[in-house]
């Protein structure tokens, strides 16, 4: 999968053809941290492997669902704002001290079916007003984004919930459990962008709408659907962040957006639609959390690493115009 | 801009440049094939490698300083210090002086700011204990939230100390929280404060501003202002009493609605310094905003000793505020840090006495006062 459009490799190319590899930023992660582990304390070592991994498995599963979104040339800014109401409506149902279904042995499920069903809904809402009403995605998800996270406050009055159940707060901090999830979810996305139909439609309207109709592909279903899939990836890493702080909380997930659609970006899925892959976007997400990881154990403070991660998402994005209008010209 | 985002809507009836240009992408049918095969090129590797060297480049120099080896005997302990937030005044001069405690003692301080996300900061906690830290001393997001963090710092067997946030009560966790007696120091601050009302010799309307009532030190200062009016009924009569939630937008629109149902509002209390700014504007429009000593004067109090109260002090026109201690706060969590460390006894709350600041001691105080020394 490594062959440029240019199959003529010749030696002059070798050099670019490593860089052209989808597996760059792998690359890159791994250079990073042989760079990294011999002069920062902690960052080679087993509890900090499982505390990456940790925080990188809900980032993972957000940025994929980014990942199908911007395939289709969209953009959705209202997932961490879906990540607090799901949040605040599962804890409404499962929690132990006032909840719907206080301890009753049905909470666990039910809260997280009510999560995925909630996300679900905010993906369906996204999609419509950008399919039915034919707004700008940016603004749709952007206002989404205020109501939504809005809506999380008013619903609990901005008090965190607490009293989880335990069997609840085990996907958490269980890896055992939060791993396969996160995998199960990565090879369901995978499998449907590139081996399913669905997948080359979405493909197909990120590259050009129109041709897209032209061709026969529902692009008003298909569009619809990825700002379905968005919301409720949304809910599954909400789902893992909750269990994490142990609280349902209308704030949770605030300032991640950055995190995800940076991500994404960084992995090679295009801002301009048509490109993305679910494996990129992993190799992006590691790519991040390693920067975030490393440097917080340097004990760089807060607004450097902030400078340094909008500087990377920052270039990143500079290279996906430059590619995007290089393509253009190529063609 | 907008032809942008027209591009991102799938089914507009051809805009412009969805001809000219993307058309010119994708006329073969074969292109949805080769759409899922594009790949990061060239340029893209080539900077991020480059943003990655720069990265190792810039934090490789500057980091010689805090490994410098300790002194005396033993090896240097590390603490760890995560805030919630270095948003407001209070919480600056908290990290400053917490710093500032940690040199002192020759104590390496590694340091995170959780920017107001529950998950961040625990994973700043992780990594403290991944470091190996000898101690955490940490803002909590809120009292829910901190749970996990005290767990985790609990299984590593690192002592943790939470600074001027409380944490919910949990079973099996093991913490100490370094707090303002916010009840007494309220209650002496609005006592003082009745004390200038007494003078006038007439009875006083009053209007309390109270913060955000999930937070346990909102209502300690709005318990311990009933409780001292309770004290004063020949003077005191609470007329107003405004939720600010801790927001400055919602306490103005408070305070303006109380002043126009209230006039003759004659004696305000804020449950914290940084609302002032919109309690004087309030004031200013109406009116109301005199000098003590001035015919009119409305009785002002606060609560946390901020540089807006220090300044309104040295003004003549607060009476009176309740100054956490800020420094004694420092002192004592590292302290409490310390003494977990070696198997103490340390109490579960230590609590910060504070001092309540007016014209009288002004002189004699404002160097312990936080908000005096604050460089603005």
């Amino acid at each position: 999968m490594t062959a440029t459009s240019d199959p003529g490799a010749r030696p002059a190319n070798k050099f670019a053809a490593v860089f052209a590899s989808e597996y760059l930023v792998l690359g890159l992660c791994v250079f990073y941290f042989l760079a990294f582990a011999p002069f920062t304390e902690g960052f080679a070592s087993r509890g900090n492997f499982s505390n990456i991994l940790i925080t990188l498995l809900p980032l993972f599963i957000l940025a994929i669902g980014q990942t199908v979104v911007l395939i289709t040339a969209g953009i959705d800014l209202s997932m961490t704002s879906t990540i607090a109401l799901t949040s605040v409506v599962g804890g409404m149902v499962m929690s132990g001290e006032n909840g719907w279904l206080s301890n009753n042995p049905t909470a666990m499920p039910v809260a997280i079916i009510a999560m995925l069903v909630v996300g679900a809904l905010v993906g369906l809402l996204n999609g419509f007003a950008v399919t039915v009403l034919r707004m700008p995605a940016f603004i749709v998800t952007l206002t989404t984004m205020m109501f939504v996270g809005g809506f999380a406050v008013w619903l609990t009055k901005s008090k965190n919930i607490g009293g989880l159940p335990e069997s609840f707060l085990a996907i958490g901090n269980q890896l055992w459990l939060a791993l396969p999830l996160t995998l199960t979810v990565a090879i369901v996305a995978h499998v449907m962008l590139s081996r399913s139909l669905f997948g080359r439609w979405l493909y197909a309207v990120g590259h050009n709408s129109r041709t897209a109709y032209v061709s026969g592909v529902p692009v008003t279903g298909v569009t619809c659907s990825a700002y379905v899939v968005s919301g409720v990836c949304a809910a599954l890493a909400s789902v893992l962040l909750t269990a994490d702080a142990q609280t349902a909380s209308p704030v949770l997930g605030r300032n991640m957006l950055l995190d995800v659609i940076g991500a994404t970006v960084i992995g090679g899925t295009s801002l301009f639609g048509g490109k993305g892959k679910v494996l990129w976007t992993f190799f992006g997400v590691l790519f991040l959390k390693l920067i975030d990881n490393s440097l917080n154990l340097r004990n760089l403070a807060d607004w450097d690493i902030r400078i340094v991660k909008g500087g990377v998402i920052l270039v990143a994005a500079m290279l996906d115009a430059l590619r995007n209008r290089l393509a253009v010209r190529g063609s | 801009m907008n032809h942008k985002v027209g591009r991102r809507c799938p089914q507009r009836s051809a805009p412009r440049e969805d001809r000219t240009r993307k058309n010119l992408q994708t006329p073969r049918p074969g292109a949805l094939r080769t759409a899922t095969s594009c790949h990061p090129s060239f340029p893209a590797g080539a900077a991020l490698l480059f943003v990655a060297l720069a990265i190792l480049f810039l934090t490789g120099c500057n980091k010689s300083d805090s490994t410098a080896p300790a002194p005396g005997d033993g090896k240097q302990l590390t603490i760890g210090v995560s805030f919630e937030t270095l948003q407001t005044e209070y919480w600056v001069a908290g990290f400053n002086a917490i710093k500032g405690e940690l040199k002192q003692r020759n104590i390496k301080m590694l340091e995170a700011v959780a920017d107001g996300d529950a998950n961040k900061q625990l994973e700043q906690v992780r990594n403290f204990i991944t470091r190996k830290v000898d101690g955490i001393i940490i803002v909590p997001k809120d009292a829910k939230t901190i749970i996990p963090s005290i767990k985790a710092a609990n299984a590593a067997n690192i002592p943790i100390v939470l600074f001027n946030r409380p944490a919910d009560a949990s079973a099996g966790t093991k913490s100490v929280a370094v707090v303002a007696d916010n009840f007494a120091l309220t209650k002496e601050t609005v006592a003082y404060m009745i004390g200038e009302a007494k003078k006038s010799g007439k009875k006083h309307k009053a209007m309390v501003i109270m913060g955000d009532l999930g937070d346990i030190n909102a209502i300690g200062r709005r318990d311990g202002f009933d409780a001292a009016v309770k004290e004063a009924p020949d003077v005191i009569e609470v007329v107003s009493r405004v939720p600010s939630e801790w927001n400055q937008e919602k306490a103005q629109a408070g305070v303006v609605n109380a002043l126009q149902a209230n006039p003759d509002i004659s004696f305000i209390f804020t449950s914290s310094d940084f609302l002032f700014p919109s309690i004087i504007s309030a004031l200013k429009s109406s009116g109301k905003y005199k000098q003590i000593g001035e015919p009119g004067h409305v009785i002002l109090g606060g609560f946390d000793g901020d540089a807006t109260a220090y300044q309104m002090l040295k003004d003549g026109y607060l009476d009176a505020t309740g100054v956490q201690d800020v420094y004694f706060e420092a002192k004592a969590s590292v302290q409490a840090v310390l003494d977990m460390r070696e198997g103490k006894p340390v109490a579960e709350v230590i609590k910060d006495p504070g001092f309540v600041i007016h014209q009288a001691n002004l002189k004699e105080k404002a160097p312990q006062m936080w908000g005096a020394n604050v460089k603005q």
